[in-house]
């Protein structure tokens, strides 16, 4: 509780705050919300899309969830649980939740430990199709020791057992509604899955799947004086410019998601002065990666496996210099503006683990241009270097997308004043991410020299994230190209390193071990080469209060406090 | 014309023989402005009939003959007011309606009628024999519901139609079938003067004869004036009680069938009777023809003087100065150059 | 024309089989997988499992003949027990969309107003504007009034709804504040403010789906009148000495509409298929955005079922203009 006011006090401007705090239930009619991507379906487990996540996370709610600057907060248990309070236990095994006693869904009816326990039994049904089967990796058993105390027992130590029903993707569910759901019944369940029940500030009076969502205050909400909204539209479809204009400019909506929207074109319509675009920095960083394995075609099978290292980029100095041909502020400012910033890191964000390395952020041609002399390579006629006959020609990959076009379009030039030819390939989206087996374009098959995409990871823990570059998680054909070692990075000291953060349970040697593996694989070996630090940015109208953008959970983490400002 | 079109009784048209003369033309010009460019500017105007001074006398057929493109069709269309003319004076019957608008044009409608060429083009598709015939009936007022159901089939069947048909649609009927039906719809207001505008030339030959028969009949039957125009010169003379010949938007002969055929005195009407076969094998061996040079020049831009000049076998310095009179010779006949007498 | 027409349903069978064989193939060949939406941060194993709750897992001719017997039989059972309320469907599996996982018939059957309301009446506005336009065009040609006409047409037929939505958006929501520019799909029409507030937010997806549609159509209609006016039927007409008013709007216009009636019943199916880009460009979210959105998440059963309800729709309509041309042509019998 104690950190849950603290976060009011802190983020909620005083005088905001001051009015709100006099503020009754549903005193401010409506709020009206656009999301240029429409939700399909209400409840997480069904869907890992954003869209669905985040419109479902003003009804459903974990037991915790993060702040805007990553630190978990109770929603619906006492207290945060750790070693030191007990909570969790010496041998990093079982996690124990005390919930809130007297928290009732939106049906009246009495929020137990048994809606928890049933929770992960949905989503562990191995017939469901869960799509948030990662966040209950591990778990053992999950199991009610009294009505309001849930004990999580997990296979092996878990050093961040923070992962099962907190944040945005794990939020409970109601056991009554949802128990004939279970398996494959789960798409039979249209009802519940359009109007789940919740403990959040709102609840569904009506869902048009891809078009809107209409709520209303939930009147059983823990808080008698919050949902200051009375009612919330969630309006879908459209793209991020016209999102952006129902805010900033015709002030027909309140509030507007994700706005990816070129700098001037957000600023211009800033300017009509109906709403502010807001900001926030998460872990998604747009980023090279370097393939260590060599992707020539006349491989065949063995083609961009860990048998061929790479020709060109095996030598660290190569792939150093090329991130050092790049001007990172310069990308920022034609690609993101206000959503974005230069980094060095593959984890920019929570501090604890963000490096401190800023090195590359510097452009630096000349040096570029030295290390490339030295490691052999020398400028052919036509100016491209070469070195023991071989051009020094990468193909460079990326998917669809006007400012990854840009970006190519910059990196190539840079490229080509250091010596070096780059041929660009763009692959559509659905096809790049698809992960089908079949098809030669998909990022994990890495058919390329260099590729270039954003990623991030869920909630503040980076270990999962870090330990994708251990050399067994390298897609090849034994797994069907599956895997998320998209370099083919293989570092023995590396993998060690992942496993002893595994086993880590104290904070401080946690971020200590983190960072270091973050600069293994940017500032030490350069096989994964960050460029951009990619924030979010939303908007909101000037008449509506409390916001705080949150990157770390859902945006619409806070809605209970939001309050139309008088 | 004292009388209104409207309730006059069929009856009366033979009885009101107050003049010989029912149609009185007076340099009738019928100019089509062309456009051209960008703009769309007049650059000039096709002149396709340019004065023509004739008149057509009740109860006649006057043939109107003439190659293609020398304004026949038109006139037939200006003198029906179907044209609106740039110049002249059309008599119908005593009334100016070269300048008639609107109502009072539309009141004189049903006292002449036109006869097209192509039969299956003139009638309307998606309308039925009867309604076809019918509509003038209904347009004009003329006789209630049971009445005009009668004389619909009145008419087909003066026409050599089954009246039963009346219910069937244009292209259910033969060709010369279709053509009596334009010439029962033609009749249906019980017109004076009827222009026949080719109304053989789309026919098989085998029933052109009996097209013309009917045409002929009718106009017995009915004391109808006809102007017939045709390219086709023997049946002109066939039909015909007097013959016009036009060349190039202007007439060059005007006279009796058997005159004009036994002595045309223009040379360009020489030219065209050259080229008719005589159904006489001594004669047809000496026929000679008259073999006409050149093509016939623009109505745009008209040759100076003479029209006929630039084809013309007598052509003479005078006439490419002077425009030859339209002069009625002693014998009546009417001829438009220099040298004819 | 009773059998032509029962010849020509019978026949549409095993075209529309072949149509819903080739939709498929396509949609199934072609590269895309339905999680390619799911942010990367969910582990592939996950996915696998979840491509196997969706049915990816059966080979396709099997998940063809599932389709097959979902959408011929179940969901016409289910609209049955629907309206009796007979319990003869429970159990029979419906056409599942994996995007929402609930029916993608109830899914259309929600969109199906919106767009009928806004597509169907552009459509609607757009004939009622082009026709009268298209013959008057037609019989002053070249007049002043054709000009702009022409003009017009020429814009409204080659400027991109997606250029006229946003600049009427620009103009009239943020400029002159006048419409909004989202369109709300929950409104529901009970008294007048409402149904002005209905009005207001057609105004500008109508405005620019019937340019679109006008110029079409008045195009063809003065192309179809000026055919008809130099006919020689039209001169029979004034010679019979009907008025002009008669001579065009009976003989002329009833004429020149024949090709025109049939082109307008082959646009009837665009009006179902939705206006992709513009129901996009206003929210609209009517049947157009649910196929690009299904499009986009690789939703293959939402895709498959409404691209085959649009094959069976023009199926239908291409009948029907046969049909309507017949009835209006008396030249033409089908026997």
């Amino acid at each position: 509780m104690k950190a849950f006011r603290s976060l009011l006090i802190g983020t909620v401007a005083a005088a905001a705050f001051a009015t709100n705090a006099y503020a009754a239930r549903g005193t401010d009619g409506e709020v009206k919300i656009i999301y240029w991507q429409a939700p399909s379906i209400l409840t997480p487990y069904l869907s890992g899309g954003t869209k669905d996540v985040e419109a479902s996370s003003l009804i459903l709610e974990p037991l915790m969830r993060y702040d805007e600057k990553g630190n978990l907060v109770p929603f619906l248990t006492q207290e945060i649980p750790t070693v030191a309070n007990g909570g969790v236990s010496q041998d990093l095994k079982t996690i124990t939740y005390k919930l809130k006693p007297d928290i009732k869904w939106s049906d009246g009816s009495a929020f137990t430990a048994d809606d928890v326990v049933f929770t992960w039994q949905y989503c562990a049904d191995p017939a469901g199709g869960c799509a948030q089967l990662a966040k209950f990796e591990g778990v053992e058993n999950v199991e009610a020791v009294d009505a309001h105390t849930v004990k999580i027992t997990f296979k092996e130590p878990k050093p961040n057992p923070y992962l099962p029903f907190n944040g945005a993707q794990s939020p409970i569910i109601q056991k009554a509604q949802f128990e004939k759901c279970r398996g494959a019944n789960a798409s039979s369940c249209t009802d519940a899955n359009f109007g789940p029940i919740g403990t959040g500030p709102f609840r569904v009076t009506s869902f048009r799947p891809n078009d809107v969502v209409t709520l209303e205050a939930n009147p059983n909400y823990r808080d008698p004086d919050k949902p200051a909204f009375a009612t919330v539209t969630l309006k879908g479809g459209g793209d991020a410019a016209a999102a952006g204009r129902a805010v900033l400019e015709t002030g027909e909506f309140d509030y507007a998601w994700n706005l990816q929207l070129a700098p001037d074109v957000l600023s211009k319509m800033a300017a009509a002065g109906k709403g502010k675009p807001i900001a926030a920095f998460g872990s998604l960083v747009e980023r090279l990666e370097m393939n260590m394995t060599d992707p020539d075609p006349a491989l065949g099978e063995e083609r961009s496996t860990a048998k061929h290292p790479h020709p060109i980029l095996s030598d660290l100095n190569v792939r150093k210099a090329l991130s050092m041909a790049i001007d990172r502020q310069l990308l920022v400012d034609v690609g993101y503006g206000q959503a974005g910033r230069p980094t060095c890191n593959l984890v920019p964000a929570p501090e604890l683990y963000a490096s401190p390395n800023t090195d590359c952020i510097k452009q630096d041609v000349e040096g570029a241009k030295k290390l490339l002399d030295e490691a052999g390579w020398k400028p052919g006629p036509d100016g491209v270097r070469v070195k023991d006959g071989r051009r020094f020609h990468l193909l460079y990959q990326t998917s669809v997308n006007a400012v990854r076009q840009d970006f190519q379009a910059l990196i190539k030039q840079w490229w080509a004043d250091v010596g070096v030819e780059a041929e660009l390939k763009t692959v559509d989206a659905s096809v790049f991410f698809g992960g089908d087996a079949g098809s030669p374009d998909t990022f994990q098959k890495f058919y390329a020299d260099v590729e270039m995409y954003a990623n991030n990871f869920d909630g503040t823990d980076p270990e999962a994230y870090l330990a994708e570059h251990t050399c067994s998680k390298a897609p090849r054909p034994e797994t069907q190209w599956q895997g998320e070692n998209i370099n083919r990075f293989c570092n023995a000291d590396y993998d060690k390193l992942v496993a002893e953060l595994g086993k880590t349970a104290d904070l401080e040697k946690r971020g200590e071990i983190g960072r270091k593996l973050n600069e293994m694989l940017t500032k030490e070996s350069y096989v994964v080469v960050p460029l951009v630090d990619r924030g979010r940015v939303s908007a909101h109208s000037n008449t509506l209060g409390g916001v705080v953008l949150n990157t770390w959970d859902s945006e619409l983490w806070n809605t209970a406090d939001w309050f139309r400002v008088k | 014309m004292t009388t209104d079109a409207l309730d006059r009784p069929a009856a009366a048209v033979a009885a009101a023989a107050r003049s010989a003369t029912l149609v009185v033309v007076e340099d009738l010009a019928l100019h089509f402005p062309v456009y051209q460019g960008l703009l769309r500017r007049q650059v000039g105007s096709v002149r396709a009939v340019d004065g023509l001074t004739f008149d057509i006398r009740r109860g006649e057929t006057l043939g109107l003959v003439g190659e293609s493109g020398c304004g026949k069709s038109t006139t037939g269309r200006a003198l029906l007011r179907l044209y609106k003319p740039t110049g002249g004076r059309i008599a119908f019957d005593g009334r100016d309606i070269a300048t008639l608008e609107g109502e009072a044009l539309r009141a004189m409608r049903p006292r002449m009628q036109m006869i097209f060429q192509d039969p299956q083009a003139s009638l309307n598709p998606r309308m039925t024999v009867g309604a076809i015939v019918e509509e003038p009936l209904i347009e004009h007022g003329v006789l209630r519901q049971a009445g005009r159901r009668e004389r619909v089939r009145e008419l087909l069947d003066a026409v050599g139609l089954n009246p039963e048909y009346v219910n069937r649609y244009p292209h259910e009927f033969s060709g010369g079938q279709r053509q009596r039906i334009g010439i029962a719809r033609a009749l249906a207001l019980d017109p004076d003067f009827i222009v026949c505008d080719e109304p053989i030339a789309a026919l098989d030959v085998s029933i052109q004869a009996q097209v013309v028969n009917l045409l002929q009949d009718l106009q017995r039957k009915l004391g109808l004036t006809y102007l017939f125009i045709s390219h086709d010169l023997s049946m002109v003379r066939y039909i015909a009680t007097r013959v016009a010949v036009m060349y190039l938007g202007r007439m060059m002969e005007l006279a009796e069938v058997h005159d004009l055929f036994r002595a045309p005195k223009h040379p360009y009407t020489r030219a065209l009777l050259s080229a008719v076969p005589v159904p006489d094998p001594k004669v047809e061996a000496t026929r000679q023809r008259i073999l006409l040079k050149g093509d016939i020049p623009s109505p745009v831009n008209p040759p100076s003087g003479c029209r006929f000049r630039t084809r013309c076998p007598w052509a003479a310095e005078v006439c490419a100065k002077e425009e030859p009179e339209w002069r009625t010779l002693a014998d009546g006949r009417k001829v438009a150059c220099h040298f004819a007498e | 024309m009773l059998t032509y027409i029962i010849r020509r349903l019978l026949l549409a069978i095993p075209t529309l089989l072949f149509i819903s064989l080739a939709i498929f193939l396509l949609l199934d060949l072609a590269p895309g997988d339905p999680l390619s939406q799911m942010p990367l941060t969910i582990p592939p194993e996950v996915k696998e499992k979840i491509r196997i709750a969706l049915g990816l897992g059966e080979p396709m001719w099997v998940r063809y003949l599932l389709w097959l017997r979902q959408f011929f039989i179940n969901e016409p059972l289910h609209i049955i027990a629907n309206m009796t309320g007979w319990d003869i469907a429970s159990g029979a599996q419906r056409v599942i969309s994996w995007q929402t996982r609930s029916p993608v018939a109830d899914i259309i059957a929600q969109r199906l107003p919106q767009t009928l309301w806004v597509v169907g009446m552009s459509y609607l506005v757009g004939v009622l504007i082009a026709l009268p336009i298209g013959i008057v065009s037609a019989y002053r040609q070249y007049s002043l009034f054709d000009q702009v006409g022409t003009f017009v047409s020429m814009v409204g037929f080659s400027v991109p709804t997606f250029f006229t939505g946003v600049l009427m958006i620009v103009v009239f929501s943020v400029q002159l504040g006048w419409f909004p520019s989202i369109y709300d799909t929950t409104l529901r029409v009970h008294d007048w403010g409402s149904f002005m507030q209905q009005v207001r937010q057609m105004v500008m997806p109508v405005a620019v789906l019937s340019l679109y549609n006008a110029a079409q159509i008045s195009r063809f209609m003065r192309a179809s009148m000026l055919d008809n006016l130099n006919q020689d039927y039209v001169r029979t007409a004034r010679a019979k000495g009907l008025t002009e008013n008669v001579v065009v709007l009976v003989h002329v216009l009833r004429n020149s509409l024949i090709p025109v009636v049939t082109v307008i019943a082959l646009g009837v199916p665009t009006i179902f298929g939705g206006a992709i880009i513009t129901e996009q460009v206003f929210k609209v979210n009517g049947l157009g955005q649910l196929l690009i959105t299904a499009i986009y998440a690789n939703d293959l059963p939402m895709v498959q079922t409404l691209a085959f309800i649009f094959a069976i729709l023009i199926v239908l309509f291409n009948l029907v203009a046969d049909v309507v041309y017949g009835v209006l042509d008396p030249r033409i019998r089908y026997d």
